[in-house]
Order: structure tokens, then sequence, then C-alpha cells
């Protein structure tokens, strides 16, 4: 594995160089205080020193709002809608990021591929970029280390003047090859980014934590405190559900069929013909979604679904946190289910001299 | 209809306004590039501040305002009985709107207060949406009405199809379009709990929501009063921006 050196003053001629290879989308300042991926026109407004998008690149892959056809209610006709999949290159992604889109991958690839989705994800390239965990992140806790490298053709470590880059794919090499302003790496001892935000257990015992969970007053707790608008499905990297609709033109002779983002925590998510909803309470409807994070499809592939970027607590207004829903789950289930120890953990070590 | 073979005749519609504005009538109005292809399904038979004519029937009614006079109930009564198909527009007709902060004082104070000594020459009911006194088939939330949301219920109920009725609060509308939270820029927004269907358009562009198309069906109006108070709002001034556009929704069920 090759790795350069890249300061911090040539970060803009690298993102220069990088558009000669395809549309570079990279994070830039959004609002007051937020950032979000967007196509680069101006290198100089490319922030990599940033805690998290409001959007993760899903958003590229499986857009808000789509439109899957074009219908004519006068000769009953449709054509599908072309699906554009340029040369992207997505510059300054967390490691959380590209591990939510590898776990879409998973999703959209298997049994029922989702033509669409795939398309958008051919020509990509991916360069990743260190950050220093906030008061949200908690990545570490689901597997995922701030330097993991998986899926990524670049790499950026950051370090006091720059940063470090490991070139990790052939592709890598390619865009990197005629950059000259790339210097030789530095001896730099390898730092293991901590993380403040924590689940309490190993991810691995979570499914067992949640098979226990169902009927725990928590969820009805966490309902009280809730208003269910959906933010934490809406900004979740791996969240992948949607609806469609229908729409005609004026004329009412043309439309489209559309499809947009949904969420499980609305009201009528799970609401079917008939007038019956599966999930009607908003405790059921978070039960639901954390669920769908560490038991559904973790029993399936041993892996949580939740990459631990901390959006879906930085972005509740009414300051729900993922990581004390799953530790008071896991409180619960220590006190009902596991034995008791006969001390705490901190008493039996006062017995060894320290 | 005449017993010889008719043409087929567009649908005969009418607009009507009780108390309010007349704002979502003018933001009809407002509809300039689309009016014409409007009048190609239908026929306008009565709309006041657009037009003289008058009709004794109508495939489609849509009426703006709130109801508050004694007046007001026979009139909307006699249009129920002559319209097959009746619309309420606007946050007035729909909820009561902001007329229905009325409702929250004594009514004999506020008579007294809007007509002084002439108080006796105009009587006054609490302010209601329409659904109060008659059966409304489809609501157009909004102060004033949302125009997307219009067309979609006029283009539905031309094919003669039910129109999709928005349920999701705002916050969903900024998510998609990947807005920042007005939260994060310090201000307190009725996004959370208020009905969605306005494409966001006010926090788009950096105004909090205030509520007015009313609250998604089963709101928590305390775990967002919880959000407001949390926020730096004092709890009365957290029920007073809830109450903005929902006084008709009995004041004393907040908390």
């Amino acid at each position: 594995m090759n790795k350069h050196n890249l300061l911090l003053q040539n970060i803009p001629d690298f993102v220069a160089h990088l558009q000669t290879y395809g549309e570079v989308h990279a994070p830039c300042q959004k609002g007051e205080n937020s950032f979000s991926f967007e196509q680069v026109t101006d290198p100089s407004r490319v922030v990599l020193d940033y805690a998290r998008t409001l959007q993760s690149i899903r958003k590229y892959f499986l857009p808000p709002t789509e439109r899957l056809l074009n219908f004519s209610l006068t000769d009953n006709t449709f054509t599908k809608v072309a699906i554009e999949n340029n040369h992207r290159i997505f510059l300054g992604v967390h490691s959380y990021d590209m591990k939510a889109v590898l776990k879409l991958d998973f999703n959209f690839s298997h049994r029922t591929p989702e033509i669409n989705y795939l398309k958008r994800r051919e020509n990509c390239t991916f360069i990743g970029v260190s950050y220093e965990p906030d008061d949200y992140h908690f990545s570490r806790s689901v597997g995922i280390t701030v330097e993991n490298t998986e899926g990524f053709d670049l790499f950026l470590d950051r370090h006091e003047n720059g940063y470090t880059v490991q070139v990790l794919t052939e592709r890598g090499t390619e865009i990197t090859k005629d950059f000259t302003a790339l210097g030789e790496a530095l001896e730099i001892p390898e730092i293991s980014r901590q993380f403040k935000n924590k689940i309490k257990f190993n991810y691995n015992r979570l499914p067992e934590v949640m098979e226990q969970s169902w009927n725990s007053p928590v969820w009805e707790e966490v309902a009280q405190r809730c208003v269910g608008c959906g933010t934490c499905n809406l900004v979740c990297p791996t969240c992948y559900c949607f609806n469609m609709v229908d729409n005609v033109d004026l004329k009412l002779t043309d439309g489209s069929r559309d499809r947009h983002w949904d969420g499980c925590l609305l009201s009528s998510f799970a609401a079917v013909a008939g007038g019956e909803n599966f999930r009607e309470k908003l405790a059921s409807r978070q039960r639901h979604r954390i669920y769908r994070k560490f038991k559904y499809i973790t029993d399936k592939t041993g892996d949580p679904w939740c990459v631990g970027c901390g959006r879906c607590t930085a972005y509740c207004t009414a300051g729900i946190s993922i990581v004390e829903i799953v530790n008071r789950l896991s409180d619960e289930f220590e006190q009902t289910h596991l034995r008791k120890s006969s001390a705490p953990v901190g008493q039996k070590i006062q017995g060894v001299s320290l | 209809m005449s017993t010889q073979t008719a043409p087929k005749t567009k649908p005969q519609i009418a607009f009507f306004d009780f108390t309010s504005c007349e704002g979502c009538q003018l933001n009809k109005l407002n509809l300039e590039n689309h009016l014409l292809e409007i009048l190609e399904h239908v026929d306008i038979v009565e709309f006041r501040e657009a037009m003289d004519d008058k009709a004794d029937a109508y495939d489609i009614a849509f009426i703006e305002g709130s109801i508050s006079t004694p007046s007001c109930v026979e009139r909307i009564h006699d249009i129920r009985r002559r319209a097959k198909i009746l619309v309420a527009l606007g946050s007035c007709a729909v909820t009561g709107g902001i007329n229905a902060m009325k409702n929250l004082q004594p009514i004999e104070d506020v008579r007294e207060t809007v007509y002084g000594k002439d108080k006796y020459l105009f009587p006054t009911l609490p302010a209601m949406p329409v659904s109060a006194i008659v059966k409304v088939d489809y609501e157009i939330h909004g102060c004033p009405m949302s125009i997307p949301e219009f067309l979609v219920v006029f283009k539905a109920l031309v094919m003669g199809k039910q129109p999709i009725k928005p349920d999701s609060p705002v916050c969903v509308e900024c998510k998609l379009r990947e807005n920042e939270c007005l939260y994060d820029r310090g201000m307190v927004c009725l996004g959370p709990i208020t009905l969605s269907g306005c494409d966001a358009i006010c926090p788009s562009f950096g105004q909090f929501c205030t509520g007015c198309r009313g609250l998604v069906p089963d709101a928590n109006k305390n775990a967002m009063l919880d959000i407001l108070t949390d926020h730096g709002l004092s709890l009365q001034e957290a029920e007073k921006r809830l109450l903005l556009f929902n006084s008709y929704k009995q004041p004393d069920t907040f908390k």
C-alpha cells in the first residue's frame, strides 16, 4: 500500500486535479452551522474538517425524490426514466458513511436487485477522510473505527499539517499518480481516536438484548418524549424505506410515478387498506426503528445495521439518543436476565493491589 | 339537464368566502400560469371575488373562511345542500385558523372590543371550522392555502379519484430538501408536529414554521411543548405558539 503526504495548502489544487477525472462531490458549508455533500465547482469551498453532513451520500444513490417512470393516460403507455451514472468522485467521506453505502449495497443487491440504485452505484470513486469523534459519534461501538478504510480508493488521515494519503486501489493510484504536489509520507505514530459516546455492550450481544426487550417500558418512555416527526429515519444513512405516488399534469393526459423517502416513525407508515395500522402507537414505531438497526437485519447478517454516525440523535429536536435507548435496554437486560455478580467490578478490583 | 343528448358538460365549481381575509381566493387568482388549463376542465359558476354570476347548484363548492356568525351557519347549510362535493380551503375553513384565537376569551368581551356600543347589531359565535357545521369532503390546508395541494385535490376531483391526504409533519419535507434544521440556528419551529404539504416553504427560506397548516393526526403536544421549553421558551410562550393556528382544538387539552 502506497502512502503519501498532502499538505493543507495543496488541497484546493488536489480537488482541481480530481475534477479532471470526473464530477467531484464533497462536503461544503450549508446554512449557518451545517455541512452538505455538493458537487464542487469552487475547490476552495470544500471542507474536510467537519463533524457530519446533514444527509449522507446515500442521497446520490437513493435520491430523496425520484421519478421512476412517465406514463400517458391517453394511450396507456409508460416509459422508464433513464438513470445517469457519470464518473463521480466522492471526496471527504467518513468511514461510517462508507460502511452505510456497503450496507445499502447488500440491501439493494440481495434477492430482488434494485436496478436504479445499482446503476447509480457504478462509476464511483470514494476518498475517505478521518474525523474527530464528537459527542454524538459512536461508530467504534458498532465496529467501525475512524480509520476504517473499507470501501475507499483513497483515505486521507489528518495530521498536524495535512493528511497522510493511503492509496488503497488501482483507481486510487490512477487519480493520484499525476498529482505532483504529493510528498513522501511522514513518519507519524498511529493514533486511535477515542469515542466519548459508547454502547455499553459489544454489538454482537445486542440481538440477544433486543430479543428480551419487546415488552420493555423503555419504548413507552421514549414515546412520551417523541413527536414522531421521522427525522431519525430520514437522516439515517442505512434507512431506505420509500413511498410511491402517481402524479398527473394539469392537462390530465400524462403523469409520472415518483418515489420519495419514507420513515417508519411516521404515523401512517404501517397503515394498510381497510384502515388497519400495524404500528399505530409511537412506542411500537420506536421499537421497530431500533429493531431494524440492531435485530432484524442483524439476525440475518450478523452485523448491526447502524453505523454510529449519530445523526438521529444530533438532529432529534426532542433530544432522544439512540445510544441511551440501547444502553437502557442493555441495563434492563443485565438486571433481569444475567446472573448478578456478587460484587460490582470496581470492588473486585480493589482487592487486587493496583 | 335537458332530455336531449347533452354535450359532455364540465363540472360546475363555485367559490365562497366566510370569515377570512380572502387571501386564499386571491391565491387562486395567482394561479395565473394554470388558470386557463383549469378552465379547460371546469366551469366556474360563482366566485364573488372574480365575477358577478350566481348559480343554483354546484358539483364542487370551495369554501374559504371560518364560521363565526349565525348567518354564516345558515349560509353554509344552504351551500352544502346545493353542492355535491364540498372542499374547505385554507386554515380558517379547515381548523378555524387564527380566527379561533377569539374563542380563548369570553365572547361578549370580544364583541364589545370589536363593535363597541353597537355590539348588539352584530351577533357572533365562537369561530369554527366548516366541518363543525356541515360535512366537509376534502381539506386544503395552509395560510394561505397551498397552491400545489389545491392542484392535487383539484386534479383528483376532476378525474373522479380520492386525493392523497398528507399526514406527515413539515420536518419530513425539510429533510427531503436537506434543509439545515432551524433549531440548529437557534430558532424554535413548529415543523415537528405541523402537517406537511407546503414543501417546507417557510423553513426553506429561513422562517420558522408557525404551524399554519394545523397539527398532524395524533400530535404529541406535550412532547412538542417540552421541545419548545427545552429550547428556551417559557411554558406560557410555548402554549401561545401552539395555539396560534390551533385554538379551536380545545385549548385546555394542552398540558
